[in-house]
């Protein structure tokens, strides 16, 4: 009994110290709010504390997220892969396309620019032209060009690029003409040895080199010597290259030398061509120009 | 009119041949597509009307290749000539046996066309090779089948009638030819 209403005193005054705990609590917040509001906006020591505090919790937490960000990314970037692989492949397209074209263009200009430069050093009058068919027999090596008697060109004339000598035109119609290529075995053209002034005939072999005859074993004549034309028939302009030696064989019997000349020009990729300009004279090929 | 279509298409050849098949000057495995057209007007077509094809194309040929007036149509006429004789002397006269005959024949009178002009005419240079030339009898033969198809379509469709069959190759029944006489 006596128990019973101790226990009763007791709840009585707790209840009675509650609502002061309550305003108490309310006013301090109210108090607190208004510091903050009218205070002076600092960020406190306490604060500070708690941010320390709190910091590396925020960061572990952020970095857990990652994994889940970047995959929920990676699911997005999935759903529009399809197109946009697409559309790359077709970019892809017009890039290499583009620089297929950039190359060829590239290269048509180097040829042109190396053409433009021979025009304009050598002073001589001549005509551009660009080969428009080429000889299939592998006995012949000869080219059909797209200019003719009407442009000027007309047969004998040299043939050249920046490069060097080509060959020399072999017939010619009204608007197209046959250029005998200086690597057919019908051709045989006057050169000079460049240092040594020698002179020899410079013959086709149908093939990727010339054989340059008539030069005698007591000459010295070196790999790596330059030929060029000697301009003595009066057929092509003294001086024009004409290729490199790259091969030299003495024999024992003989009084030549055997000499391999490969040429300034590259043969396989022939396209636009140059023609001199230059009076017409009497075009023979090999023996019947007198030689031996 | 069919005669004239062949003539055309022996000028396209030519001209294929000269051009698309020579994508450089030493390019060295042009296939010689108007032999083959020898050989199809050789195997197929009447004498008169093998020479009135013949005539032009080899012309052209003259005119596109080589220093030596006259010796395409010398090798046309050669090899027509042999091609010829050999279909009539042939007991099978289908083209899948007649095509080794046309590399054959190539290679015959590309041989002696070579020895000929050796002879009369050595500052010319030329030179005979067996690997090359051999190559190119390859070749001719290689393209022999599918312009042989083309050809039989355009005759047949210049004629009005065409079946467009497999390959010809081992048939059933008698291969051997029941009659003597030129197509």
């Amino acid at each position: 009994m006596q128990r019973n209403n101790r226990n009763k005193k007791q709840k009585d005054g707790s209840e009675g110290f509650r609502p002061v705990l309550l305003g108490g609590a309310v006013l301090t917040l109210l108090l607190i709010f208004l510091v903050f509001i009218f205070g002076s906006q600092e960020f406190g020591p306490v604060y500070k504390l708690v941010l320390d505090a709190t910091g590396p919790l925020q960061k572990g937490a952020s970095q857990f997220a990652v994994p889940f960000r970047s995959m929920r990314e990676k699911y997005l970037d999935l759903l529009t892969v399809r197109e946009e692989k697409e559309r790359l492949l077709q970019e892809l397209q017009k890039c290499r396309t583009a620089a297929y074209a950039n190359r060829g263009a590239v290269a048509l200009n180097a040829r042109l620019r190396k053409l433009l430069e021979f025009k304009e050093s050598s002073g001589l009058p001549t005509v551009t032209a660009r080969i428009v068919g080429k000889d299939p027999s592998p006995w012949f090596r000869s080219v059909i060009i797209d200019r003719g008697l009407s442009d000027g060109v007309d047969k004998g004339m040299p043939v050249v690029t920046g490069e060097g000598i080509v060959g020399q035109v072999y017939a010619a119609s009204a608007n197209y003409a046959k250029v005998l290529l200086t690597i057919s075995p019908s051709s045989a053209i006057d050169v000079l040895l460049q240092d040594s002034r020698v002179r020899g005939i410079l013959k086709g072999t149908g093939g990727s080199t010339y054989r340059l005859e008539y030069v005698l074993k007591t000459i010295e004549v070196a790999k790596g010597d330059h030929v060029v034309t000697a301009g003595y028939g009066g057929m092509f302009p003294p001086g024009l290259p004409v290729g490199i030696v790259s091969e030299v064989t003495r024999n024992r019997r003989g009084m030549f030398l055997e000499i391999e000349v490969v040429p300034a020009v590259d043969f396989s990729t022939l396209e636009n061509l140059l023609v001199i300009e230059q009076k017409k004279k009497e075009f023979r090929p090999q023996s019947e120009a007198g030689y031996p | 009119m069919a005669t004239l279509v062949f003539i055309l298409v022996g000028l396209l050849l030519a001209a294929v041949q000269t051009t698309v098949f020579m994508p450089g000057p030493l390019w060295p495995v042009a296939p010689d597509l108007y032999y083959v057209l020898v050989a199809y007007v050789a195997c197929q077509f009447s004498l008169c009307r093998g020479i009135i094809i013949l005539l032009p194309v080899s012309c052209v040929m003259d005119v596109y290749s080589g220093t030596l007036v006259g010796l395409y149509p010398a090798i046309c006429c050669c090899g027509w000539l042999l091609l010829k004789f050999m279909t009539i002397k042939m007991p099978v006269r289908k083209p899948l046996y007649q095509l080794p005959l046309v590399a054959v024949s190539y290679l015959l009178i590309s041989w002696l066309s070579s020895l000929l002009l050796d002879i009369l005419q050595p500052e010319a240079g030329i030179l005979w090779s067996w690997p090359p030339m051999l190559f190119r009898a390859g070749l001719v033969c290689l393209f022999s089948y599918p312009l042989f198809r083309c050809f039989d379509f355009l005759d047949s469709r210049l004629r009005g009638k065409f079946s467009f069959a497999g390959p010809k190759g081992a048939g059933t029944g008698n291969q051997f030819r029941q009659d003597n006489k030129l197509q």
